[in-house]
């Protein structure tokens, strides 16, 4: 069988065209070229070389309209045994090919041509065309003559002018010797044996009967040569005579090449005119030839000439090839498919279904052609060579656009543009899900596979490693999941061979693995943000702190996390970071040698990374890369090197197949079977790339870890910041954020401020006070995990000059950097509890009374807080208006502290210190260490403080219990002492400080506020309530007792503590004491006064006293006026000397329910009580 | 029963929406790729010769070497309330259901049920594709099946499977 036959083929002359020396292939292709636009020779142009020998046999032969037409067969064709059959199938001319600078010996040329020619015996004309010779050649071939014709060199237009006209002069040649061979034939007959007739045996009857079809096969032959001299009417004569007697002698065979004859005859006759007349003729004709081929089929012979059949089909198949008539035209090829197993030679099968996939494709059955496309390549690879196993590759990168398997880089631009429409807008309802469908339309998955498959064994097999490749990757990555493990290994190993035989750095169009889409474009860290900066104002970063008690406010900018609406705008010289997700759904280790980001725009330097990736697994890495320039930047993927080979994997691709996979149109989502969880689609935000600007960074000096604080400890930190940008830092702004903030005691701003502008490089070092908060109860497990949510952090907001000089008109943003203060909080002392001790250490009698504390001092201030030192109390003062503050702390850490406690004196009230040593206004006490896991205790001494008056007021609350009500009047003014009682608490507490140290630099202040005064209000009575009566005791001097013991006046006396403070023994000591009444009514009372020894021994009564008396010491019935003091005179006389005490007491005789309220009398029956210190008295002997 | 028979359900998008191979005949692989391969190169035929007939059932569409392919062409017209067409499948109790199933029936116009045969048993093909095409009604009322999906359907594979065996 032949290729490309059609009905006119019959009137087609064979010319072979061979190379004659050595010739580069695409040297003779061009030189081919040149020679196939002349496949027609008007016969008008041939005249000037005809000339008439004889008379011509073509008497009807059309001059003026008809042609020659040749077929160039390159390398030409081996003869075939049908070409007394059909004369067309001959080859009749040789046309030799000379390139002379590769040739430059004319003789060898000639020799070699001849040569060849003698392969083609049925040639009737050889010609042999040297091109390009040079000088000498030119010389040489001029005389020689012969066949040998020679092309100066020229332009083409030239060269193609001398090429026609030698090719009119072949034309001439050849419809001289068709004349010659037709006179031959006319005149003394011919020969013509076809395979068929080799094969009978002649019996003596068909020896007659041949001779009889002898003529009408000889009939035959000349009307086809008369068509192929370009004269259908000739033809026709003959082929009817041939006809005749075809029909008569029964052959069949030879009859139905004469009607073949005859149709091509009647269609070059009517030169390319069709109407429905003819079109009814010439299947009419050739229904009748196929029929008569048919008939011709004896099954006995070994050669059939099926061929022929098949081949009057196909030629009918493309008469009526066209769209109106496919139903009749597919009946045909569908006929003539049945005809391929009928046919011995593979080629032959080949041919047919190569000619059948051409007509069903012309016919716009793209699938059909598909179909028998592949039927070709299966014939290519049953003939296992390499050069069959290219031809398969090639037809079956044909058949991929029907099977939807194209190779990306087989579609253009623009279908994949078409395509992608789908991706843009997620949203759009029905009309989305039909783009989507229309991208899986025609997904066939199985033969899509077979397809690939195929694709990949002929590659393999041609020794094409890129598209073997490309095949294996796309097999692998679109149908993963119908292919077993061993399969999907196999495929990676020919991945792996494929990428052995391409050079490094070899691209291709269809990326395999991994799946790669968007997972996230992280907004800037916060030390990097932008903030938008107002030229009008000059505090612009105002406003632009995350700060505010909401998380979420209306008037913020847009939801950070919604990054869809987001513009994200990246900076020209700073590194940015894409999170994207990796995904092999299959069942072998991949490795990714490489993986960055592909940005078309040009602005951008994408770092790469490598990655492997487990079976069934996928992976969320993070891709990085520098803009290098502003402008807008497109990321439309990855490109990836993997298997040896680097790709494009786009992340729209991924998102069509997700969505695919969503509405049930393909097999798997490569996230999900590998457990990655559904994402939200992610599109690409618009990225915009500014001009460069400042950066600071941060760090903490001496590490960025956390800094450890223990509860109350203050300390300092420094922070180094660092512009890491190219563009100097014009302006900086510190302010606080987040939970904590007063724990930032001070930060320098100045320090910062000073450094500006801050050059590029440049560092500045500022520092950070920071006191660590309490931990509450609830926070002290959670401290670790917390941490962050509880440190403040410093926001600096920075910004460089106003204008750029890219862009004069635009304000360059200004930035924002966080500091975050990472602080953990460690519990520190803890304070276990407090409470006030009324504890008595007796003062000693002198001429003065103690000093009562501001009796008579109106002012609320000024009453309190002279304290003395615990070792240096003054031994006359006793614990006389004095209390101690015990502060129980315990250590739970597992390192040692150290307290000191002091309390900060008010400088207004230092005049009432008896201490002479008071230069400074705070007062410390010796250090008390706390070992680890232990508690202590530390006292603070406090001024016994009291008001002056016991009033009713301050009992209402317990009055009130007692059915006494205190108006609206009282309770204002309960309210407002109160008020004032708490001020004072609270002006007491706030100086004392309790401090601690651990370790050498470690030190903060124990923060007890809260519990100090707590403790102070459980008993805030006895601290601040004066007793109903106060005693005092002191010496008469010399008897001249003398009433200005006032003691306003005594106060401002100059205090001699050590004078007098003893009286001798054996001596009569006249002693006052002094009772004052503190309430606001007159109290009666019976009033006791006693004298113990060391040993507490009574010794003023009973048998053994040692203290003799004079005056009345008990039972002194007395009666105090409000306010007022009496004194009760008495002398004592010493009989040992020693230590003694005084005391004083009373009973009080009808207490009003004040009283009994302050003496927290239950019942009224009980008598009220009073009692005074104690004092001691030193009784020196007189020896 | 046919020696070899591969049956198709081809969605509107020539999506094969469910294969399979009901022929008694030892299964091959690369027979059964061929099947496929006839039968989606006869897609081309068929798109044609709907445009020329009103037949729902085309016999005989294509052959290759001995297999011949036929077809049902389930043109179900635009659904509209009155439409006899529809009538029949609207006898389920459930109001609600009705909206789905004129959904499901529009998404369902142009299927085409496939078959590859080598026997020449016309009625027995015609009963298979009749009672199949019921089948595929009853998937498609099930609201959870999104037309033009794959149909997995065991239960549908199964019953698919009996036709074949009862009728081919």
């Amino acid at each position: 069988m032949e290729p490309e036959v059609s009905i006119e083929g019959s009137s087609t002359i064979q010319i072979a065209v061979i190379p004659i020396g050595q010739i580069p292939p695409p040297l003779l292709r061009d030189y081919y070229s040149l020679l196939l636009p002349l496949h027609t020779i008007p016969l008008s142009a041939i005249s000037s070389f005809y000339t008439e020998h004889q008379k011509s046999p073509f008497a009807h032969q059309p001059w003026d309209s008809g042609s020659l037409r040749f077929k160039f067969v390159l390398g030409g064709a081996t003869p075939s045994p049908w070409e007394d059959f059909q004369s067309h199938r001959k080859t009749l001319a040789v046309v030799g090919i000379v390139h002379c600078p590769s040739s430059l010996d004319l003789n060898d040329v000639v020799d070699q041509f001849a040569s060849s020619c003698k392969s083609y015996p049925s040639s009737l004309v050889d010609r042999c065309f040297a091109f390009y010779p040079n000088d000498s050649q030119l010389e040489d071939g001029s005389k020689r003559g012969g066949n040998l014709r020679l092309f100066p060199p020229a332009d083409r237009a030239t060269l193609e002018f001398h090429l026609n006209t030698m090719m009119q002069e072949v034309a001439a040649s050849l419809l001289m010797e068709f004349e010659k061979w037709v006179l031959q034939a006319e005149s003394s007959g011919t020969i013509l044996k076809t395979p068929l007739d080799s094969q009978a045996s002649l019996s003596s009857e068909e020896v007659i009967k041949a001779k009889k079809r002898r003529l009408g096969r000889a009939q035959k032959t000349i009307g086809d040569y008369c068509l192929l001299a370009g004269s259908p009417v000739d033809a026709n004569l003959h082929y009817s005579t041939a006809l005749e007697l075809g029909r008569l002698t029964g052959d069949y065979f030879w009859y139905a090449g004469a009607l073949e004859g005859s149709v091509c005859a009647l269609l070059i006759d009517r030169m390319g005119q069709k109407d429905s007349v003819l079109e009814d003729e010439v299947r009419y004709r050739y229904n009748s030839v196929i029929l008569h081929y048919k008939k011709s089929q004896d099954n006995t012979q070994r050669v059939s000439p099926i061929t022929f059949e098949l081949e009057a089909t196909l030629k009918l198949a493309r008469f009526l090839c066209r769209r109106e008539l496919a139903k009749e035209v597919v009946e045909l090829l569908t006929t003539a498919a049945d005809g391929a197993k009928s046919l011995i030679d593979a080629s032959d099968r080949l041919i047919l279904y190569i000619e059948i996939a051409r007509l069903y494709g012309s016919l716009g059955y793209q699938r059909k052609a598909a179909f028998f496309s592949r039927q070709v390549a299966q014939l290519y690879l049953q003939q296992d060579n390499r050069l069959a196993a290219i031809s398969a590759m090639q037809v079956l990168a044909m058949t991929t656009k029907a099977y939807h398997v194209q190779s990306r880089s087989s579609v253009s631009d623009h279908s994949i543009h078409t395509k992608g429409i789908g991706s843009d807008k997620p949203d759009g309802g029905k009309i989305y899900h039909q783009s989507v469908v229309s991208l899986f339309e025609s997904q066939w998955s199985t033969i899509q596979m077979v397809v690939l498959r195929e694709i990949l064994l002929s590659a393999v097999r041609a020794g094409d490693p890129l598209t073997a490749w490309s095949a294996a990757a796309r097999l692998l990555r679109s149908y993963y999941p119908l292919i077993t493990p061993a399969g999907q290994n196999g495929l990676a190993n020919a991945l792996s061979n494929s990428s052995e035989r391409l050079p490094p750095g070899t691209r291709c169009a269809d990326p395999a693995l991994p799946f790669i889409r968007v997972h996230s474009f992280p907004v800037h860290p916060t030390q990097m943000d932008i903030v938008k900066r107002n030229p009008a104002r000059e505090d612009w970063w105002v406003g632009s702190a995350p700060s505010g008690p909401f998380i979420y406010t209306p008037f913020s900018k847009g939801d950070p996390n919604n990054i869809k609406k987001q513009e994200l705008v990246w900076i020209v010289g700073e590194p940015i970071q894409v999170l994207v997700e990796l995904a092999n759904p299959c069942g072998f280790d991949l490795r990714v040698d490489s993986i960055y980001l592909s940005v078309h725009s040009g602005n951008f330097d994408a770092f790469p990374v490598s990655i492997s990736l487990l079976p069934n697994s996928s992976k969320v890495i993070t891709l990085s890369g520098i803009p290098t320039s502003v402008g807008p930047v497109t990321i439309p993927g990855c490109i990836v090197h993997c298997f040896g080979v680097i790709t494009e994997h786009l992340f729209k691709e991924v998102d069509n197949l997700l969505l695919g996979a969503a509405q049930g149109l393909v097999l798997s989502d490569p996230f999900r079977c590998c457990g990655s969880p559904k994402l939200k689609n992610v599109s690409v935000p618009s990225i915009s790339v500014v001009p460069p600007l400042p950066l600071l960074i941060s760090h903490v000096v001496g590490g960025d870890g956390a800094i450890i604080l223990y509860e109350g400890e203050i300390r300092d930190v420094w922070i180094n910041l660092a512009n890491a940008g190219t563009v100097p830092i014009e302006q900086a702004h510190i302010s606080l954020s987040g939970k904590n903030q007063d724990s930032v005691i001070t930060y320098s701003s100045e320090t910062l401020k000073s450094h500006l502008p801050l050059k590029p490089g440049a560092e500045v070092t500022f520092p950070v006070t920071l006191r660590a908060w309490q931990v509450g109860v609830a926070d002290a497990d959670s401290t670790r995990h917390s941490k962050d949510a509880s440190c403040p952090s410093l926001l600096i907001h920075y910004a460089g000059p106003l204008k750029t000089s890219e862009d004069p008109n635009a304000v360059s943003p200004g930035r924002r950097l966080v500091v975050p203060l990472q602080i953990c909080v460690l519990q520190g002392l803890s304070f276990v509890k407090a409470q006030l001790l009324s504890m008595e250490f007796p003062a000693h009698v002198s001429e003065n009374l103690p000093k009562l504390d501001d009796v008579n001092n109106s002012s609320n201030g000024g009453h309190v807080n002279s304290v003395d030192r615990l070792v240096k109390i003054d031994p006359f003062r006793g614990s006389w208006g004095l209390r101690f503050l015990e502060l129980e702390l315990s250590n739970p850490t597992d390192v040692v502290f150290e307290i000191n406690v002091s309390v900060k004196l008010e400088n207004n009230s230092n005049e009432d210190n008896h201490l002479a040593d008071r230069d400074s206004t705070e007062y410390g006490y010796p250090k008390t260490r706390i070992d680890r896991d232990c508690s202590a205790r530390v006292l603070v001494p406090l001024e016994h403080f009291k008001l002056p008056v016991l009033d009713d007021s301050f009992l209402s609350k317990d009055t009130q219990t007692d059915g006494i009500g205190g108006g609206r009047n009282s309770s204002f003014s309960e309210k407002i002492s109160k008020a004032e009682l708490n001020a004072c608490i609270k002006n007491l507490v706030s100086r004392i400080k309790v401090q601690w140290h651990s370790g050498r630099n470690s030190s903060g202040e124990l923060n007890i506020k809260d519990a100090i005064q707590a403790a102070l209000l459980t008993s805030v009575m006895d601290v601040l309530l004066p007793d109903p009566l106060t005693f005092g005791f002191k010496l008469v001097k010399d008897g001249s007792d003398s009433d200005n013991i006032d003691p306003v006046k005594e106060s401002d006396l100059p205090e001699s503590p050590a004078s007098k403070s003893s009286v001798l023994a054996h001596e009569m000591t006249p002693m006052v004491v002094v009772v004052r009444n503190n309430t606001k009514d007159m109290i009666k009372m019976n009033l006791n006064i006693t004298c113990r020894d060391v040993a507490g021994e009574n010794c003023v009564d009973g048998t053994k006293s040692t203290v003799l008396w004079t005056g009345v010491l008990s039972e002194v019935t007395i009666e105090i006026p409000p306010l007022q003091q009496i004194k009760h005179s008495f002398c004592l006389h010493f009989l040992v000397p020693g230590e003694y005490t005084l005391l004083a007491a009373a009973v009080i005789d009808d207490a009003n329910d004040i009283l009994r309220a302050r003496a927290r009398a239950t019942s009224s029956a009980e008598p009220i009580f009073c009692r005074g210190p104690p004092y001691h008295l030193r009784v020196l002997g007189n020896t | 029963m046919a020696t070899t028979a591969c049956f198709i359900i081809v969605s509107r998008n020539d999506i094969p929406i469910y294969e399979a191979e009901v022929g008694v005949a030892a299964k091959r692989e690369d027979a059964a790729q061929l099947h496929q391969f006839i039968l989606h190169a006869a897609l081309d035929v068929v798109q044609d010769l709907a445009w020329t007939t009103s037949a729902m059932y085309l016999k005989s569409v294509d052959r290759f070497n001995e297999l011949v392919v036929s077809v049902k062409w389930n043109k179900i017209k635009e659904p509209r309330v009155d439409n006899d067409q529809i009538k029949p499948y609207i006898h389920i109790p459930l109001y609600a259901f009705c909206f789905s199933v004129i959904i499901s029936l529009t998404c369902g116009i142009h299927t085409r049920f496939m078959l590859l045969h080598d026997s020449r048993n016309d009625d027995g093909i015609k009963s298979f594709f009749q009672e199949v095409h019921e089948l595929y009604i009853k998937t498609l009322l099930n609201p959870l099946y999104l037309p033009g999906s794959r149909i997995t359907s065991s239960h549908f594979d199964t019953k698919v499977r009996a036709l074949a065996r009862k009728y081919l």
